[in-house]
């Protein structure tokens, strides 16, 4: 009997050879879009799932309010804090503390140099609570000595070749060597907080210059505690209140205001965008997740409203076929199953072409987002359980109308009115479909012209700071003693235009501290704080809006005056800031203060996203990391890289040197915006071409059955564009309806996700008009197309049809 | 007011060559009443089609109005058509989506008249066919010679020189039959040409002249009335 329905079901879909490619192509393409987003998502909450105690893993963040930055959170805390942690909340179970190696710049061996970006100091909790597991030494022992390290497996091959040699090995921080003591295997990519160096963080502690580790006044490292239960969250969280009164309020010059919460492990990765300062390696985003989900859906709903369509346009001549079936004795089961078999059979052939596509696809979606997705049937239970869903689910939608509806239909009824048969329910419900169809069609169309608008508006704005033609060399915190010979030697090359000290190429250093005007506790004032020469601001193109920039000539400017930015004036409220003191904590003078002798204008430090915040600028040569290298328009970058590395060979022998292209490091800030931008464009192209793949497929169905109208108009003396207007006509009204549901739903998603920037365009009439327009350009154009067709036909082959 | 020399309709499938008309030739004049007849297949429906503008002949020549127009594009013909001819069909063709006033009235807006003329004359249509009564109902919720009468109205609506109705009462039960006869007897008295193809003996008995076709080919044309019985072949 199943046989039966199969082969039934095979002739019945070859008959139709153009509506059965239509729904192939539609069901295909929607599945294949459907899989590679959901191989993003799955990615994007796989983070740091191979932490077994992830339920009770919690990272410590603060929310600070001190004036001129106001509310912000900070998951960077303090040095004592894991240790008061543990021996006042009963539910604290373990903690550690992770920090970066500020202190070095290079580790060797022998000829080999590295910088190490993802080295930390840890405490030996580290091991427990994040499950690293010892390939080579003692786990126990691992960090329990000062000045050793635990490589993990890649990072020991990369400096002995064999990971097994490594133990007891020394590596060279700079100048001080430290012990291999172990190897761990290679942490997941999949982690938000990736390490491959540990040392104990004991032997940072040890050094006279991270004094300030043992205060509670200073942010400077990552704290995760491990709690006895994930239901002790709440109990922490109401115990900080009276945690920091004990520990931290009692200071002198302290916090003004400080609330602490955990945030959990799980939650980290894509649910910490609101967090300003924080120490991650990888950052998700909770909200393009939904996105995206949504997006699937979407566009997997589109699929499926395109196979109902068209199975409800053809229900016209499926009735006959009912009716008959019928009368010969088919019972509504037989026809259900017969049904639902058929579009079963087409869901199959969609599924496998659909993974043929995403094959295709992978490579270049790997490519564009930097990932290594892959379709995997035997290690991704997920994956398979999710397509058999993807199966049952298309099958019963898609076979549900023509399924359920048809086969309750009288025989005598069908038999006798076949043409009209088609009636107002499935009429109406078709029209809703295309209207729904469009709706999401006008939806993303506006959401890709206004994001696009605004990923244009972010790339045009003028941002107060060049970083075209401009490159970063970093030197480490010795090279400043260096820095007069660098630039002397860097400007004999006749490109380059300026040299400048700095802390970073942005200006700034990343830290964030409170200075006082006027002596007094009240004038206190959070700013960022940014180290640069008298060449910077120059060699930045940023503009001085008052005052002086530091003098060169003579280095009485150096760690006595201060440049501010326009935020500064705004957030004191001052009309001029010269001549105005600060008690400034790198101060040369004995007095501690240091004079403000110029105001720059506001440029974007950081990106869009943050606003500008009150900013000082100290000459303070020790604090620089690097130089700003701006060369001539038009200079050979090539040429100036080489010149560069040869002086660098001869002025640090033996660091590496590392250039950084600021346009594309300002650029990278928006990586993940472009990224996910493209992405979204992508499938949104995929949206609009199914719903025309759908609306033509409807219409060719529709005009099929309107043949017997066309032709008698004709025979009456209708007029090929007569008709074809009466056809457009109502689509066009049907466009029109999905644009009035769809723009203000548009106008208010599309607010919010602007809002996440803090300088966004604002959404204007032209966006909710395009959409619209371009909506009923593709229909137009579709229905112009299928309808001309129709119209030109021979009113005598539309008539012999009945 | 007809002409046609040599008609000749072929119909080629992949496989098949049909000859539908072979080198068929008549004159009709205005006001002439005459019945096309012959057994299924024979050419009578491609023959009307082709007297009607719908189709053009494979070869031969025909003058409609003294113009020759089988070499006319379909927008010519389109337009020759809602000038000059009505239709009446066996299965009625309204258009179901559109009631009785909106299916009468759809020939007179392809020929692009105000309002105001063609409520008139569509009224004046209905009246004459006695349909009035019925002008808001669709043709579904209509008797079948009912519906043959909205056709019938629809077809004298724009003042046609020629109606061709193929099987007018094909589709009805005697009375109703009956009755759309004498409407085309009356419409030929007050001096419209008709011509129709009809399986009945007893409508073609309204015709002065009845063409009898053959395997596409007249095999003889009868003058009714008593006069004299003419064979062409």
């Amino acid at each position: 009997m199943f046989v039966n329905y199969l082969k039934i079901a095979f002739r019945s879909l070859m008959r139709q050879k153009f509506y059965t490619l239509i729904n192939l192509i539609g069901l295909s393409f929607g599945i294949a879009a459907f899989v590679l987003i959901l191989l993003h998502v799955q990615h994007e909450l796989s983070f740091d799932k191979h932490l077994s105690k992830i339920d009770r893993l919690f990272r410590v963040v603060e929310i600070q309010n001190e004036p001129g930055v106001g509310e912000q959170h900070v998951a960077i805390t303090m040095g004592p804090l894991a240790e008061a942690m543990k021996q006042d909340f009963p539910q604290v179970v373990n903690a550690v503390r992770l920090m970066g190696g500020f202190n070095f710049s290079v580790v060797s061996y022998g000829d080999k140099y590295f910088n190490e970006p993802n080295f930390q100091y840890a405490d030996p909790s580290v091991i427990d609570m994040f499950d690293i597991e010892f390939l080579y030494g003692d786990g126990e022992t691992a960090l329990s000595d000062i000045k050793t390290v635990v490589l993990s497996k890649k990072v020991a091959e990369k400096y002995f070749g064999d990971a097994s040699q490594a133990l007891g090995k020394m590596l060279m921080f700079d100048k001080v060597s430290y012990r291999v003591s172990a190897v761990m295997k290679d942490q997941p990519e999949t982690s938000h907080f990736f390490f491959d160096m540990l040392s104990p963080i004991a032997t940072a502690e040890a050094l006279p210059e991270f004094e300030w580790m043992k205060r509670w006044g200073n942010n400077s490292l990552v704290t995760y505690v491990e709690l006895d239960s994930p239901d002790s969250e709440s109990a922490v969280n109401e115990g900080f209140k009276a945690f920091l009164d004990r520990h931290v309020f009692i200071e002198k010059d302290s916090w003004q205001y400080l609330e602490m919460y955990l945030q959990p492990v799980k939650e980290v990765y894509l649910k910490s965008g609101h967090i300003k300062f924080q120490s991650m390696s990888a950052m998700g985003d909770a909200r393009m997740v939904t996105i995206f989900i949504v997006v699937s859906l979407l566009i997997l709903l589109i699929a499926c409203v395109n196979f109902i369509n068209i199975a409800i346009a053809r229900s016209v001549k499926r009735s006959r076929e009912v009716g008959m079936r019928k009368v010969l004795g088919a019972g509504r089961g037989s026809l259900i199953t017969q049904f639902i078999s058929e579009s079963a059979i087409i869901t199959l052939i969609s599924l496998f072409l659909a993974l043929g596509i995403v094959e295709l696809v992978l490579p270049e979606l790997n490519k564009l987002l930097g990932t290594s997705f892959s379709i995997d049937f035997t290690g991704n239970p997920v994956f398979n359980i999710g397509l058999l869903l993807i199966f049952i689910f298309i099958s019963l939608t898609s076979g549900y109308y023509p399924a359920f509806y048809l086969s309750r239909l009288q025989p005598v009824a069908v038999l006798k009115g076949v043409s009209t048969y088609r009636g107002k329910r499935g009429g109406l419900l078709s029209k809703v479909l295309v209207v729904f169809q469009f709706v999401i069609s006008i939806g993303l169309i506006m959401a890709v012209y206004v994001i696009h608008n605004q990923v244009s508006f972010v790339r045009n704005k003028d941002i107060g700071i060049n970083y075209q033609n401009v490159l970063y060399v970093g030197f480490g915190d010795k090279g400043y003693e260096k820095l007069q010979v660098v630039k002397s030697e860097l400007m004999q090359n006749p490109d380059i235009r300026k040299v400048a000290g700095c802390s970073f190429l942005n200006g700034v250093a990343g830290s964030q501290g409170p200075v006082f005007f006027n002596d007094s506790a009240k004038s206190k004032l959070y700013v960022r704080f940014g180290f640069v020469d008298e060449d910077f601001f120059d060699a930045m193109g940023i503009k001085l809006a008052d005052g002086r920039n530091f003098d060169g000539s003579h280095t009485g400017d150096i760690n006595r005056a201060l440049v501010v930015n326009e935020a500064t004036l705004r957030a004191m409220g001052w009309d001029n800031a010269l001549q105005q003191s600060i008690m400034y904590p790198q101060a040369s003078d004995s007095s501690g203060k240091a004079e403000i002798v110029g105001v720059i204008k506001d440029y974007h430090y950081y990106s869009l996203r943050s606003q500008i915040e009150p900013a000082v600028w100290g000459w303070q040569p020790e604090s620089f990391r690097g130089v700003v290298i701006n060369f001539r328009q038009g200079a050979d970058i090539t040429a100036i890289k080489a010149f560069i590395e040869q002086k660098w060979k001869d002025i640090f022998p033996g660091i590496p040197v590392q250039i950084t292209d600021a346009a594309g490091f300002n650029a990278r800030s928006y990586k993940k915006d472009q990224d996910s931008f493209t992405l979204f464009i992508y499938f949104t192209l995929i949206s609009i071409l199914l719903s025309c793949l759908g609306l033509f497929g409807l219409i060719s169905l529709v005009l099929e059955q309107k043949t017997r109208n066309i032709g008698i108009r004709k025979v009456l003396g209708g007029e090929v564009w007569q008709i074809t207007i009466m056809l457009i006509k109502e689509y066009l009204l049907l466009v029109l309806v999905a644009g009035i549901i769809a723009l203000p739903l548009g106008y208010y998603l599309l607010g919010i996700q602007l809002d996440a920037f803090a300088y966004h365009i604002t959404i204007g009439f032209h966006h909710l008009l395009i959409p619209v327009l371009a909506a009923l350009i593709i229909a137009f154009s579709t229905v112009v197309f299928r309808a001309r067709k129709a119209a030109n036909s021979n009113p005598v082959d539309a008539l012999k049809y009945e | 007011m007809i002409k046609a020399v040599n008609l000749t309709k072929i119909f080629r499938t992949d496989e098949v060559e049909t000859t539908a008309l072979n080198k068929v030739s008549f004159e009709i004049n205005k006001g002439e009443f005459v019945a096309i007849m012959g057994p299924s297949g024979c050419g009578k429906s491609t023959l009307l089609n082709i007297l009607g503008l719908l189709d053009n002949p494979s070869d031969g020549e025909y003058f409609f109005l003294g113009n020759e127009v089988s070499g006319f594009s379909e927008k010519q013909r389109a337009n020759t058509r809602k000038h000059n001819i009505g239709f009446v069909f066996q299965n009625f063709n309204l258009i179901d989506e559109l009631n009785v006033y909106e299916n009468v009235e759809l020939p007179l807006i392809y020929l692009g008249l105000s309002n105001a003329e063609r409520k008139r004359r569509v009224e004046s249509a209905l009246e004459q066919m006695q349909i009035m009564h019925r002008r808001k109902h669709f043709p579904l919720q209509l008797s079948g010679g009912q519906q043959q009468r909205v056709a019938v109205a629809r077809a004298v609506v724009a003042n046609p020189h020629l109606i061709l109705a193929d099987e007018p009462t094909g589709n009805l039960d005697s009375a109703h039959g009956e009755e759309v006869m004498n409407l085309l007897a009356s419409l030929n008295q007050a001096g419209t040409t008709i011509i129709m193809v009809t399986h009945s003996q007893r409508d073609a008995e309204y015709a002065q002249r009845i063409i009898r076709l053959f395997d596409g080919q007249i095999i003889n044309e009868n003058i009714r009335a008593g006069s004299v019985s003419a064979n062409n072949l």
